[in-house]
């Protein structure tokens, strides 16, 4: 087990660093630069020299990429001049907002996808589960702007009870004292993720209900409450840890849109305002702790599937 | 159909059902249909059979006979889209259709038991042994945990489970194929059933733990007085275990008699065909080998209408009548429905046709009595020394050693061990021979056979094929080599690709070889399905739309494909009903003399591998433990594991299936990540010894033996030459 973690561990730290390269030659091979971003369209040809001569934006880039990490492994992520803040500071006030978010909208999605999976399977090719995946798919083809415009629409407009704003507390305390403005963010980023949840449990639950042991089961009399929920239910759980695991950076990108849409003080927002102002500093930063998300979320599901299933063993050499 | 008298008979039983002579399951006029997108599916059609308390009832028949829907049909378990639309099922007196589900649930789980046919995947993987085993206890007879837990401890001791206190707690995959079908026998006894179902409980196990199960299921029969009803396509292990057999065919039951009677003297003609087509009546006991007799044809879609009998398009002793009447069951002990019956025994002929003729459609093809390739071992090209000069060896194996690496942990992944696939095994193979391996699943058979072909390469060892020692070449003049070795496989669907017309399929190999242009190509193809018995109207179609028979007659096209001198059958026949087995094995046969071709024949089954083979290799975990001529191997074993296997192979014939107490090998098959040192069986062997702790080398003369105590000396007057050349 421990083995396990050293030798996963030193494949994150490859992914990690992998990731930080690519960033890094993406950002800085955009035109603009940030310079020019930082100091406005004001600034002189000389301001601009200074500047980029100052934080080293005009040495090789192998040189710049060097520095980079050297203040990395120093925990430092560097600092945005426009936020006028460190770049750790900045994640450290929004991370824990944006894990709130996530962590609420996918316990949502797990609680109501789970059922309905269920109830698809064993109502397989009736009504209920033709009318479940005609919603899915209706709910996984909208575009989760859209969704969340719908949403503001519908609820703090047409039928005013929710608020239509995300709360702008500071910290995450502050956050959990308004529930109601939880609501409609939660609600949006958790609606396509249900979706994807349940066709998932669906198919791995018919596919294991056809299995030999649950005919095994049958066989001893059970009934058919017991067959699904106590032989066939935790079998069919598992590829939804794999998806638990793989879905925690797509819950990123929505979280990109939700949060701008709603005005919620998280690191989807950070990265959005980054993005336009070319802060690099902080869209670097937000990238490799993305990154250190996905490969820890991946880790996280194998750890888990090796709980819940007895034929999984971890060993060094699983990748 | 029958729904009235039926009733009346229910309602007429008497109250104290469990009174003698009232059967403990009767099935009456059962209608089975399955409804699949095709098109419904009458898998049953009108099915009755009586089941008395203790008696073991053998349902035997091949695949779509019905046999295990029969089973399915009684337990309630249809697969989805299955439903029984008529008839009865009368368990201890009462109409198991016209019950409250619930009730139904309760008499399956405390009355019934049914054991499926594969262990490796009956059982929940997620839930410990102990659990499962004593689930019907806890939800049937509201049990506490406690005491489950030490009935499910009885039980599984009671099954033969080694320490059963440690095995209730461990999940199915830390057991054996073997271990894990003990454990769903356990599971199906727990409640004390009073009818067992036993579906195919032995098919994916090797012969060996087949006879161990077998014997088991019948012990318990005894123990706890209950009635089996024992599902199989192998008539072999019903003949040794049923009390009455019972034979279906296309949804219907066609002969059911006592079981001696039937393998005795079968009445129906397709339960004759059956028999006739195992290759074990096809050996004579004066060494000779006939040809099998085959049935034409497949089983009819039972999708459509059916009228008549429904064997008569594939039967020699057919008639007008056949074809329109639909025959009924006789009424009587030994019940047949067959218009034209065996003629019994006695002499009292019957039917119009004269005592045992050969089949109409047969006598065409039978070949001259002396078959070149088919003579007397002794006079095989093998004997004699001289012979030997100038007939060199099509493909020639020494020493052949093959190790799979094992890797540990970590980030380097250091190889920590080795599995020994194949160890120290040496044999040749000459023009036309045909050589069987055989041996138990694990033991390396198949790794010889891709060995040989050039699939893989070996650890150590030389392969000579042809007098050239392909150690020596590189990459592309071995494969080039290779093309006079061709491999045929088990499963032909699984090793075609499925989106490719059977045209592209025998295509292929021309192409990737460059032989010839297109229109030589076409031909070739051509002349190849003419020889494999396929019309050309094949060419067009896709491996999906051909039966398992048909895809075996194509990949054996394929293989032929490039002219190869010698073909490896990776258990080619395995798959396939009995009727379709004896078509391949006849086909392969054919070829053989025809085109001069070699065959090494893999095999897991005995008495193929004896009806095919001149020579016959035994392999256990590794190594050849025994080599000779097939006659000698199989009627002379010489080394215990041959013996054992030999006994354990179910038979047809009442007095091989007699021997019981022969030798038995017990336990499980060693790790071959950690052979036992010196001879590999030891640790298995009724006969160990002290100095069995040393490797006996293979010694003797054609009929060698790797073994310190061999049951019994080499024949005398065989040349004492030692080594196969190479």
């Amino acid at each position: 087990m421990a083995r396990y973690l050293i030798a996963r561990l030193g494949q994150a730290l490859i992914v990690i660093v992998l990731v930080t390269v690519i960033a890094f030659l993406i950002l800085h091979l955009l035109p603009g630069g940030a310079a020019r971003a930082t100091l406005g369209k004001e600034a002189t040809l000389e301001q601009l020299a200074a500047f980029n001569h100052e934080m080293g934006y005009d040495r090789p880039l192998i040189q710049q990429y060097g520095m980079y990490v050297q203040r990395l492994l120093q925990g430092d992520l560097g600092y945005s001049y426009q936020l006028n803040q460190s770049v750790l500071e900045a994640i450290e006030q929004r991370l824990p907002k944006t894990m709130v978010l996530s962590l609420l909208s996918t316990l949502l999605a797990v609680v109501l996808a789970i059922p309905l999976g269920v109830l698809q399977a064993i109502r397989r090719n009736r009504w209920p589960d033709y009318a479940i995946t005609a919603l899915s798919l209706l709910a996984y083809a909208t575009p989760i702007f859209f969704l969340g415009l719908m949403m503001i629409i519908v609820f703090s407009q047409v039928w005013p009870i929710l608020p239509p704003e995300a709360p702008q507390g500071f910290t995450v305390a502050e956050l959990l004292a308004d529930p109601a403005g939880l609501v409609l963010p939660t609600a949006t980023l958790a609606i396509v993720t249900i979706a994807v949840y349940a066709r998932y449990v669906r198919s791995s639950m018919i596919d294991n209900l056809n299995e030999n042991y649950v005919r095994t089961a049958r066989s001893k009399g059970l009934s058919e409450r017991r067959v699904v929920l106590r032989h066939t239910l935790r079998n069919g759980l598992f590829p939804v840890i794999t998806l638990l695991g793989m879905y925690l950076p797509a819950l990123f990108s929505g979280a990109l849109v939700v949060e701008s849409l709603f005005n919620f003080p998280g690191m989807g927002q950070l990265f959005w305002q980054a993005a336009l102002k070319r802060d690099f500093p902080i869209l670097l930063g937000v990238t490799v702790i993305i990154s250190i998300a996905t490969v820890v979320g991946a880790l996280v599901a194998d750890l888990l599937y090796a709980a819940v299933d007895p034929r999984v063993r971890l060993r060094g050499s699983a990748t | 159909m029958s729904e009235s008298i039926g009733l009346t008979a229910r309602h007429s039983a008497p109250a104290g059902h469990a009174a003698a002579g009232r059967p403990l399951l009767e099935l009456r006029d059962l209608d089975t249909d399955i409804a699949l997108r095709r098109g419904t599916v009458h898998a049953l059609d009108g099915i009755s059979l009586d089941v008395a308390p203790g008696q073991t009832l053998g349902v035997v028949g091949e695949s779509g006979s019905g046999k295990t829907m029969t089973a399915l049909s009684i337990m309630g378990l249809l697969p989805p889209g299955g439903r029984v639309t008529g008839g009865q099922i009368l368990f201890e007196g009462r109409d198991l259709r016209s019950l409250p589900t619930d009730e139904v649930r309760r008499i399956r789980g405390v009355r019934m038991g049914m054991v499926f046919q594969d262990p490796l995947t009956s059982l929940n993987p997620t839930i410990r042994i102990g659990a499962q085993v004593a689930e019907p206890l806890r939800v049937h007879k509201r049990v506490g945990r406690a005491e489950a837990r030490d009935r499910a401890i009885e039980i599984l001791r009671r099954v033969g489970m080694p320490r059963p206190e440690r095995i209730v707690d461990n999940y199915p995959h830390e057991l054996s194929g073997g271990m894990r079908q003990r454990v769903a026998i356990a599971m199906a006894l727990v409640c004390s059933p009073s009818l067992l179902i036993a579906d195919e409980p032995t098919t994916a196990l090797d012969v060996t733990t087949q006879r161990q199960i077998l014997e088991l299921i019948d012990d318990l029969r005894e123990e706890f007085g209950m009635a089996v009803i024992l599902v199989t396509h192998d008539l072999g292990v019903i003949a040794g275990r049923a009390d009455r057999v019972a034979v279906m065919y296309a949804g219907r039951v066609v002969e059911t008699a006592a079981t001696e009677q039937l393998f005795h003297a079968p009445r129906h003609r397709y339960t004759e065909a059956l028999m006739r087509a195992l290759p074990e009546s096809a050996i004579r006991d004066s060494g000779g080998h006939d040809r099998l007799i085959s049935i034409p044809g497949l089983p009819p879609d039972l999708s459509g209408p059916l009228t008549g009998c429904r064997f008569a398009a594939r039967c020699s002793y057919v008639s007008d009548d056949c074809r329109t009447t639909d025959p009924s069951l006789t009424p009587g002990a030994h019940q047949h429905a067959c218009l034209h019956p065996v003629p019994t025994p006695a002499g009292a002929v019957t039917g119009p046709v004269p005592a045992r003729v050969e089949p109409a459609a047969e006598p065409a093809r039978v070949e001259p009595a002396a078959a070149p390739a088919r003579v007397e071992p002794a006079a095989a090209p093998v004997t004699a020394a001289p012979a030997e000069v100038t007939e060199l060896p099509v493909l020639s194996v020494q020493n052949l050693v093959k190790n799979y690496p094992v890797h540990g942990r970590g980030l380097l992944r250091r190889t920590a061990g080795q599995v020994s696939a194949v160890a120290d095994v040496s044999f040749a193979v000459r023009p036309g021979e045909t050589f069987g391996l055989v041996g138990e699943s694990g033991c390396g058979k198949s790794t010889v056979g891709r060995l040989s072909v050039g699939l893989e390469r070996p650890s150590a060892g030389q392969i000579v094929l042809d007098g050239t020692d392909l150690t020596d070449l590189t990459g592309r003049e071995r494969r080039r080599m290779h093309r006079q070795v061709q491999l045929m496989f088990q499963d032909s669907y699984a090793a075609m690709n499925p989106r490719m017309r059977v045209d592209a399929i025998l295509a292929e190999p021309l192409e990737i070889q460059k032989v010839g242009d297109s229109s030589a190509r076409q031909a070739r193809i051509a002349t190849l399905l003419d020889q494999v018995g396929l019309s050309r109207r094949a060419l067009e179609r896709y491996p999906h739309e051909f039966s398992g028979g048909q895809l075996q007659r194509i990949g054996l096209a394929r293989s032929l494909a490039l002219h190869p001198r010698l073909i490896v059958g990776d258990e080619p026949v395995s798959a396939l009903d009995v009727s379709i087995q004896a078509q391949v094995l006849n086909l392969m046969r054919d070829l053989q003399r025809e085109l001069g071709l070699a065959y090494i024949f893999i095999s897991h089954d005995l008495s193929v591998v004896d009806y095919m083979a001149d020579r016959i290799g035994v392999m256990y975990l590794g190594k050849l433990v025994e080599i000779g001529p097939a006659r000698e191997v199989v009627r002379a074993a010489r080394h215990p594991y041959t013996q054992a296997l030999v006994d354990a192979v179910p038979s047809i014939t009442p007095d091989r299936a007699a021997t019981r107490d022969g030798t038995t090998i017990r336990g499980e098959l060693p790790s071959a990540l950690d052979p036992p040192t010196g001879c590999r069986f030891r640790t298995r062997c009724p006969r160990a010894a002290d100095i069995c702790t040393t490797e006996p080398p293979l010694a003797g003369g054609l009929h060698q033996v790797a073994c310190h105590l061999p049951l019994r000396p080499e024949p005398t007057g065989t040349p004492t030459q030692v080594q196969a050349v190479g």
